[in-house]
């Protein structure tokens, strides 16, 4: 009896003491363990704070390869995503996908449909409580091209920044939220590295987000981790790639689907373009009938004067 | 899940937009923007206030003056400038707070894009340089050509005038001589009087390329032995000379699946 309760008491003792020693044992990183006050900030500034943002990629059936390639690459860029295998681009792809996010254990989604092997749109949504937009993708160049000679580590957390104007309207704010929670990568992550060489730009420009990557080349050697003004002054770019532009369509409130909470006044869809540009080429041959009896018309009504010297060299 | 409510949709109003080539001229006057909605969601999904900006590493960044988006280069330049403004605040950050951003040389790891793939690119770069140091010699040869052209025009002058010069003075030598009556006749090949200008006559040392010093063509003659070689060699690449004869009117694997002389129309020779 005695000794049990001895026992207990000395495991009280140790929860005591572990509750009173946990919060200052210092995390062991890569350099070695970290410094207290680092972690004293982090306490202050959100405690119990911890993204664990996952992101499922996936692409629709029939997808070309040029944006398969962009798919890719944007694999490559998010080590915090899980990419799936395409899915059928249907009305019911809705549900179907917000199954699958769940079952991969996301809670956002990038969805690439391509519809006629040449429109590419892009589903961004958080799941399972919404909200989503779909954007219509255009201007696409992939890692792949030769002229994007930039590179950097693979899983380094991206710095992002966004032009000013996105905090012009709601929708451009949801939509900048939703960016920065989807490209960016948490911190810690398992898969990430702990440098930052790469920089996304998030502009928006005639209503479109471009996006651009580049690789941050500080003309900086040696180990130590200070920069002075000259190196600042000497630091350049790369661009690494992808490039795209999205222009965005509509803004749902579930995932994928739900009410709609905004729409583009100004979208045109590519098949309306199409429909309108072959309606421009189309009526060919109706012109060129059109055209001939005009000019039958007018010969009848405006007879030519006869000439008196028509016949002058007959004889 | 679909909790929001659709009670206001507020039509939106033609925001100033400056009309594309692919957007609607105007703003369709049916189109949703649910203002108080997309706040309310945007409330929803952001993550709390006090969040530490080491988790986020975002940046708004100004911009001067407004995007023309048909302007590639001015675009781009945007971008650029966007980014770079970025990454310089995210450094002098990360510098302040004591953290490690920069990638030390001794750390290898797994890049986005993989070394063959660099070295394409690498491949490229190189290729284009050569190819501008290319048709920067050729350029250099066009031009010097042309230089060299002028100075033969120039050279080939200057010797039409020697040789004027030259014919005159000895008419002028010859008319002395006459005038003073040969009075040098008898001392043997007196050429002591001189030239105009002052020389006596002398031969030019310049040898000339592709001349024999005993020529007297001035190169231009036939040479007879080289000229007869030539057609020798001529005569053996077109009748052909050595090698072996008769393979060629063998069949070859190209030749039997040939159908190009044959027609079904034509009448066959049997």
């Amino acid at each position: 009896m005695g000794k049990k309760r001895k026992h207990s008491e000395t495991e009280a003792a140790a929860n005591v003491n572990k509750e009173e020693i946990a919060p200052e044992r210092p995390k062991r990183t890569l350099f070695g363990f970290k410094t207290k006050s680092e972690d004293k900030k982090e306490n202050d500034s959100a405690p119990g704070f911890r993204n664990k943002e996952k992101v499922l990629v996936t692409c629709s059936r029939r997808i070309s390869f040029r944006y398969r390639h962009l798919m890719l690459n944007l694999v490559d860029l998010l080590p915090h995503c899980k990419k799936d295998s395409k899915v059928e681009s249907k009305e019911s792809k809705g549900t179907a996908l917000n199954e699958l996010v769940e079952l991969r254990s996301c809670n956002s989604c990038l969805f690439f449909e391509c519809r006629k092997g040449k429109d590419l749109y892009l589903w961004m949504a958080k799941c399972p409580s919404g909200p989503s937009v779909k954007f219509l993708v255009n201007a696409v160049h992939t890692m792949e091209e030769l002229k994007l000679t930039g590179n950097h580590l693979k899983g380094s957390r991206p710095l992002l920044t966004f032009s000013s104007n996105f905090d012009k309207s709601p929708h451009w704010k949801l939509l900048k939220e939703l960016i920065s929670q989807i490209f960016g990568t948490p911190k810690d992550h398992r898969k990430s590295k702990p440098y930052h060489d790469h920089v996304f730009v998030f502009s928006i420009a005639d209503d479109h987000i471009w996006f651009r990557n580049y690789q941050i080349s500080s003309g900086h050697t040696g180990t130590s981790q200070k920069l002075d003004r000259g190196d600042m002054e000497k630091m350049t770019l790369i661009e690494v790639g992808p490039r795209f532009c999205l222009n965005p369509i509509k803004i749902f409130g579930g995932s994928f689907g739900g009410p709609t909470l905004y729409e583009n006044p100004f979208y045109v869809s590519p098949n309306t373009i199409r429909s309108l540009e072959k309606r421009q080429k189309a009526g060919k041959y109706a012109k060129k009938v059109k055209a001939k009896t005009r000019k039958k018309m007018h010969e009848l009504e405006n007879p030519l004067e006869v000439d008196e010297f028509a016949d002058m060299w007959k004889e | 899940m679909m909790e929001m409510e659709d009670d206001n949709p507020v039509v939106s109003e033609s925001e100033s937009e400056e009309d594309e080539d692919v957007k609607l001229s105007e703003a369709s006057k049916s189109a949703v923007n649910n203002k108080a909605g997309l706040l309310d969601k945007l409330g929803d999904i952001s993550w709390p206030e006090s969040v530490d900006w080491i988790h986020k590493l975002s940046f708004d960044i100004d911009e001067e003056n407004e995007i023309n988006v048909n302007d590639d280069l001015n675009r781009e330049l945007a971008f650029y400038t966007q980014a770079l403004e970025g990454a310089r605040q995210a450094f002098t950050v990360f510098q302040a707070k004591d953290m490690p951003f920069l990638r030390p040389s001794d750390y290898y790891a797994e890049m986005v894009k993989s070394d063959a793939h660099m070295g394409k690119v690498k491949g490229r770069l190189l290729a284009e340089k050569r190819k501008m140091e290319e048709a920067e010699e050729r350029r250099k040869a066009r031009d010097n050509k042309k230089l060299a052209k002028e100075i033969q025009v120039q050279k080939q002058r200057e010797r039409a005038k020697q040789k004027k010069d030259d014919i005159e003075s000895v008419k002028n030598w010859r008319k002395q001589r006459k005038q003073s009556g040969f009075a040098g006749n008898d001392q043997d090949g007196d050429l002591s009087l001189a030239f105009e200008d002052g020389k006596s006559f002398e031969r030019s040392n310049k040898k000339r390329p592709g001349v024999t010093p005993g020529d007297r063509s001035g190169g231009k003659g036939k040479k007879g032995f080289d000229n007869r070689r030539k057609g020798r060699e001529k005569k053996d690449s077109k009748y052909g000379f050595g090698g072996k004869k008769g393979m060629k009117k063998q069949n070859t694997a190209e030749t039997t699946n040939d159908f190009r002389g044959y027609s079904k129309n034509k009448k066959q020779k049997v």
